[in-house]
């Protein structure tokens, strides 16, 4: 009985494992075949013949160096300013008491119900009276500080008790040291989640980079890999050579953080 | 939430909507164009935007053109078609334009309506080159602004060897159509023609009014969809579904695979294909398919014409030299090598007597077909109203309206939206 049990849980497991992978197998396989054999009918799943044509394209029609350099660049400023700030006002939010707290959450709230795209345009125009348009600062400026990160940071941060705070206030101990040495350590899992969820947003980010950009070496992957479809036809193999390149990034870091992810999200739930 | 927090939201609300009133105002839309001093020497540097594979290939193209001219540095950035259009509107909304830019064919409309483009100047550009359907798509209120660059049409695409098997020839009539697909039909080809009746379906009906001598908007800039020539042409789309001539029971992804196979016999498309069938359809495909012109309706065998255009922006630094580059993409032999380059027609009429134009005899049908062949008109709503033409297709092709019913509901939702002029 317990036997049977066993082996249906694998199976289903194995069901979820295929209906999660398959996608990524496919692409992966799919990026050595020609685009006559990736339109075939029936498909074929091990390619017929390994070419890597399609990774020789992908690297000639695009700067794959600089471009990805470009997408490291925003994700870690981007990921290092959204940790260190969204937590400092979350912190203020929680452990401190000032007059219109309540006000600012709810201006970080509502900036979270606003759709991005309708900001597209006003924030383009600040962006380049700045003259900041193709500029890093340009493509990393509205990201800096997050409402949904402020969001989960104060969440997370309204769990931790004020007693440890206050104790800490007692011995004499300044705000920053608080922050950066009590608070800090505590928030690891979610600061993990945090650091996972803005470096995806930045790194699959298309519609903001690629209209601050006003050259091809200011493109990020996601930007430059727009550029190689045509209007009326789309070179698969290329296509899926490009996404190969962009999501291994995402992967290897997912792989790496995974534990403190799982344990960030499940806390991040209790709430 | 407190009720506290709640206020304040609404007030901040309300200050945001306040603020989203500011932006910059259109122009009147006839505006005269100003000449470009063609004699003094043009320098300095060109930013150039363009889109998909003309985005990739201009860079080295233009080399060209800075070798002519002397003291002229064209800067092109390759932009995704995705981000195309917001792309461009940002730029106009921030006064941080290029100097010349690629556009859709049917965006001029709501580009000229912001007053951020230059109408095409009289003294450089010589209307009379163009195929007069491709200057119909600069050409906005009596003002043209920009030229055409390069257009493409659409033909009929037929399995040649299928055909041949059937004893069947290209049809030069809707009748005569009908019974060319049976021919393929009996020859294997099981599910006959591959008609479009989802996404774009609009740019085979649009077609099929023309042929009967009809049109979508009257000489006063009113829609005229609920007309004698919409409904037959969506009744004529419809009996191909109706009489198993083409189905709707396949996933519309299974083409052009199903092509190859010899599933589907026949197809609507643009140059393209041509392209795509040699490169996907395995080896020998390539003389197994052949094109021929639109079949013809009781008035003609008019086409659709789509393509990109060129235009230059008034914030531009540099307009002389922005129209003398824009000048020199469209001279026949520039048009030509452009051909040869990314595949692009030549929207110019002079560039198709040109060896490299005439070698292929497929090519020379779209040739000929874009001597007949219209856009629709440019306005700025019509990404609203092919969208309409889109829904109502598909009832009509699913058999769930009838013509009749289908064109009135396109009528009244294109009224709603209106032309935007």
């Amino acid at each position: 009985m317990k036997r049977l049990r066993v082996a249906a849980l694998y199976a289903a497991l194995t069901i979820g494992l295929v209906a999660v992978a398959g996608p990524f197998v496919w692409t992966l396989l799919g990026s050595f075949k020609t685009d006559a054999e990736i339109r075939q009918d029936p498909p074929t799943l091990l390619p017929l013949r390994w070419i890597t044509d399609n990774y020789a394209a992908l690297f000639e029609r695009m700067d794959v160096v600089t471009v990805t350099l470009n997408s490291v660049i925003v994700a870690v400023i981007v990921v290092a300013s959204n940790l260190l700030f969204c937590s400092l006002v979350a912190y203020a939010l929680t452990k401190l008491d000032f007059a219109g707290g309540r006000v600012v959450f709810g201006l970080v709230l509502l900036q979270m119900m606003v759709p991005a795209i309708v900001l597209l345009i006003p924030q383009f125009v600040t962006v380049a009276s700045l003259n900041l348009a193709d500029s890093y600062a340009g493509i990393v400026l509205p990201g800096l500080v997050t409402p949904l990160g402020v969001f989960m940071m104060r969440q997370f941060m309204g769990e931790i008790p004020d007693e440890l705070v206050y104790a800490a206030r007692v011995d004499g101990s300044g705000e920053f040291r608080i922050f950066f040495r009590i608070v800090m350590p505590l928030c690891k899992p979610v600061l993990a989640t945090l650091g996972l969820i803005t470096f995806m947003g930045s790194w699959n980010g298309f519609i903001w980079p690629a209209v601050v950009a006003q050259r091809k070496e200011m493109y990020t992957l996601p930007v430059a890999l727009a550029g190689l479809s045509s209007r009326e036809t789309v070179h698969y193999g290329l296509l899926l050579a490009g996404v190969i390149v962009v999501i291994t990034p995402v992967l290897l870091l997912f792989v790496s953080l995974q534990r403190y992810f799982v344990q960030g999200v499940a806390t991040a739930g209790l709430k | 939430m407190k009720p506290y927090t709640t206020r304040s939201l609404a007030l901040i609300t309300a200050g945001l909507l306040v603020l989203a009133g500011c932006g910059r105002g259109p122009t009147g839309a006839a505006e005269k164009p100003k000449d470009v001093n063609t004699t003094a020497k043009a320098t300095g540097t060109l930013a150039v935007w363009a889109m998909g594979s003309e985005g990739e290939a201009l860079a080295t193209f233009a080399k060209r053109f800075e070798a002519a001219n002397p003291g002229i540095k064209v800067t092109v950035t390759p932009i995704g078609w995705d981000v195309a259009h917001d792309k461009i509107t940002a730029s106009i909304a921030s006064r941080t334009t290029p100097d010349v830019s690629m556009i859709g064919s049917t965006w001029m409309g709501e580009l000229a309506k912001t007053g951020a483009v230059d109408p095409t100047p009289g003294n450089l550009i010589d209307k009379s080159a163009f195929f007069p359907s491709a200057w119909d798509t600069v050409q906005v209120n009596g003002t043209a602004w920009g030229v055409p660059w390069y257009v493409e049409t659409r033909v009929l695409y037929y399995r040649k060897d299928l055909a041949a098997k059937a004893g069947v020839t290209p049809p030069a009539t809707w009748d005569e159509t009908k019974s060319f697909v049976k021919g393929l039909q009996k020859a294997g080809a099981g599910q006959g023609m591959n008609l479009n009746y989802t996404t774009g379906s609009w740019q085979e009906i649009l077609p099929l009014i023309w042929q009967q001598g009809g049109s979508i908007i009257g000489s006063d800039g009113k829609w005229t969809f609920d007309t004698p020539e919409t409904v037959k042409a969506l009744a004529q789309q419809q009996s191909y579904f109706k009489e198993g001539l083409a189905s709707t029971k396949v996933d519309p992804a299974s083409f052009p695979a199903s092509f190859f196979k010899g599933e589907v016999g026949a197809y609507y498309s643009g140059p393209w294909m041509i392209a795509g069938m040699e490169k996907d359809g395995g080896p020998g495909f390539a003389g197994k398919f052949d094109v021929a012109p639109y079949p013809k309706g009781s008035a003609g065998g008019t086409s659709f014409i789509g393509g990109s255009d060129l235009v230059v922006f008034k914030d531009s630094g540099n307009r002389d030299a922005a129209w003398k580059f824009v000048q020199w993409l469209s001279t026949p032999e520039t048009q030509a090598s452009w051909f040869e380059t990314v595949k692009d027609l030549p929207s110019v009429q002079a560039a198709w007597q040109r060896p490299e134009l005439t070698a292929d005899k497929r090519v020379t049908v779209f040739g000929e077909q874009l001597k007949d062949a219209k856009t629709p008109p440019p306005v700025p709503t019509w990404d609203q109203i092919a969208k309409v033409i889109d829904q109502e297709v598909e009832k009509v092709a699913l058999g769930k309206a009838t013509p009749q019913d289908a064109a009135k509901a396109i009528q009244s939702q294109a009224d709603a939206v209106g032309t935007g002029l």
